[in-house]
C-alpha cells in the first residue's frame, strides 16, 4: 500500500481516508437519528463539530483538513450531510455556515497539535484549541452574514453575535475533552500518526 | 437509502435538468453577486421576473421550493423585522404609540427579503436539478485552472465522489453496530450527559475501525486496478456543453447589465 506514482501526489489510501471521514462527520451531525439516547432534554446533540475535530487528531493536519473540505463540498452539492440531513447550496446563505468552513481551519490546527507533542493531554488540549477557533470565527463569520445578507442595521452588534452563542458553549467544552480522549484511543488502534503514551 | 445518495436532488427532463452543471454553477455564482446590484422597485422587480422564468423553466414543484426555505425563514422574519423597527427613515406609516414604522423600514425590509427569498430559490434550484455526482464533475472542470496554483483539484472531486458512494454504506454500518450492541444489552436509555456520552463509545469504535478497514480494502482494489493519479485519466461520466448553457449566461450578463443600468 506504499506505493506512490510519480503523478500522484496523494497516497491512495490517504485520499480514501480522508473520503471516507468526510463520511464519518456526515454521521456525527446526525448521530441521533442512529442514537436518540443522545437527546438531552429534548435537544439533540451532535457531534458534527466533535468529528471534525476528530478528522484532525485521527488523521493529522493535511488529511483531516481535505476531509473536512469534501465534507464541505458534497453537502454544497446537494448530499444530505449537513445535521438534520440537510444539504444543498443554499446552505452557504446559512448564518451558521461558518461553522462548517471554520471545521477546515479547526481541524488543521488540531492535527498540526497532535502531530508535534503526541500525548495524550496535547490531543485534549488540541481539541480545546479546535473548539476554540471553531467559535471565534464561526461566530464572527455569523456576524458578517447577518450584516451582509440581512444588511442588518446598528441595533445588531457583534456582542449580540456571541450571546446566542453562550448556551451550547458547557456542552461544547464537554464534547471537546470527550475528542481529546477518544481520538488519543483510536489512534492507539489505527496507527496513523505517532503517538507518546505517557 | 435511494435519498441518501442523490440527496435533494429531484430527477426531471426539463430545460434546466438538461443544462450542462458547469453552465449551471456559473450562472449561480454569478447569480449571488448579480443580486447585490439591485436596489430600487424597478430592478428588483426584474430580478423577481427572471427568478420566477427560471423557476417555471425548471418545473420544480413549489412545495420543494418552500420546503428549502424552512431553515432560512427565521432569518428572513428577523430581518424584516430588524428592518421595520430599526430604520428611521421618510414618513410615518404606523404608529403604535410605543413603537413607529416609517416607510423606508418597510421599504428595505421587504427589499432584504426578497433578495433573500431570491437567493434561496437560485441556489436551491441548482442542488434540485443537479445531481450531486454531476455537480462533482462540474466543479472538476470549472476547477481545473487552479491546478497551476497546486490545488489537488482531481484528488478532490474523486474524494467527493467516494464520500457521496459511502454515505449509504456508512448509514447502514452505523445502524447495524448499533443495533448489535443494543443486543449485547448495553444500557444506553438514560443518564448525565457524561453517561450517555460514554455509552456512544462502544458505537463510536467499531464505526471507526470499520471505515478504516473499509478505507484500506478500496485504496488496494483501486491501485491494483492501476489508479495512479488524475494525469491522463479518462471520465465515465462526459460533459455536453449545449447552445442553451451559452444562452442563460448570456441571459444573466444582459440582466445584469440592465440592473446597473437602472439602478438607483
Amino acid at each position: 500500500m506504499e506505493t506512490v506514482h510519480k503523478t500522484q501526489t496523494f497516497k491512495t489510501v490517504d485520499l480514501i481516508y480522508s473520503a471516507l471521514f468526510a463520511t464519518l462527520i456526515m454521521i456525527g451531525a446526525n448521530i441521533t437519528s442512529f442514537a436518540p439516547f443522545l437527546t438531552v432534554g429534548g435537544v439533540p446533540i451532535t457531534l458534527q463539530t466533535f468529528f471534525a475535530i476528530l478528522a484532525g487528531l485521527v488523521l493529522g493536519s493535511k488529511k483531516g483538513a481535505i476531509a473536512c473540505t469534501v465534507y464541505m463540498a458534497i453537502g454544497l452539492a446537494g448530499a444530505p450531510v449537513f445535521s438534520k440531513f440537510t444539504g444543498g447550496f443554499s446552505a452557504i446563505l446559512l448564518p451558521t455556515f461558518g461553522f462548517i468552513v471554520t471545521f477546515i481551519v479547526s481541524a488543521y490546527i488540531a492535527g498540526k497539535i497532535a502531530e508535534t507533542y503526541k500525548t495524550r493531554l496535547a490531543y485534549i488540549i488540541a481539541a480545546l484549541i479546535a473548539m476554540a477557533i471553531n467559535y471565534i470565527l464561526g461566530t464572527t463569520w455569523m456576524y458578517f452574514a447577518y450584516t451582509l445578507w440581512a444588511a442588518a442595521p446598528e441595533g445588531f452588534s457583534y456582542k449580540l453575535a456571541w450571546f446566542w452563542m453562550i448556551p451550547p458553549m458547557p456542552k461544547d467544552i464537554i464534547l471537546a475533552i470527550f475528542a481529546g480522549f477518544f481520538a488519543f484511543r483510536i489512534q492507539k488502534v489505527l496507527k496513523i500518526l505517532p503517538i507518546k503514551q505517557s | 437509502m435511494e435519498k441518501m445518495i442523490f440527496g435533494r436532488y429531484i430527477p426531471g427532463n426539463s430545460f434546466v435538468h438538461k443544462l450542462d452543471p458547469r453552465s449551471k454553477l456559473l450562472f449561480v455564482f454569478a447569480f449571488i453577486i448579480v443580486v447585490f446590484f439591485a436596489n430600487n422597485t424597478l430592478t428588483y422587480g426584474i430580478l423577481l421576473a427572471f427568478t420566477l422564468i427560471v423557476i417555471l423553466l425548471s418545473k420544480i414543484r413549489l412545495y420543494f421550493l418552500i420546503n428549502g426555505l424552512k431553515p432560512v425563514i427565521f432569518l428572513m422574519l428577523f430581518t424584516l423585522i430588524l428592518h421595520l423597527f430599526m430604520t428611521r427613515e421618510g414618513p410615518v406609516l404606523v404608529d403604535l404609540g410605543f413603537m413607529k414604522i416609517y416607510e423606508e423600514g418597510l421599504r428595505q425590509g421587504v427589499y432584504i427579503s426578497m433578495r433573500f427569498l431570491m437567493l434561496v430559490f437560485m441556489t436551491s434550484i441548482l442542488t434540485l436539478t443537479t445531481s450531486p455526482i454531476s455537480i462533482t464533475d462540474g466543479l472538476e472542470v470549472l476547477l481545473n485552472p487552479f491546478k497551476k496554483i497546486k490545488l489537488p483539484v482531481h484528488e478532490l472531486a474523486l474524494m467527493m465522489s467516494i464520500s457521496l458512494r459511502f454515505i449509504p454504506t456508512l448509514m447502514d454500518e452505523t445502524d447495524k453496530i448499533m443495533k448489535a450492541q443494543m443486543a449485547r444489552g448495553s444500557d444506553l436509555s438514560a443518564g448525565p450527559i457524561k453517561d450517555r456520552l460514554k455509552a456512544v463509545v462502544p458505537l463510536l469504535v467499531p464505526l471507526f475501525i470499520s471505515a478504516f478497514k473499509r478505507a484500506e480494502d478500496l485504496a488496494t482494489a483501486m491501485e491494483v486496478r492501476g489508479y495512479r493519479g488524475g494525469e491522463g485519466r479518462t471520465k465515465y461520466r462526459l460533459l455536453k456543453w449545449h447552445a442553451k448553457d451559452t444562452i442563460i449566461l448570456v441571459a444573466l450578463v444582459i440582466m445584469a447589465i440592465l440592473l446597473w443600468m437602472l439602478r438607483g
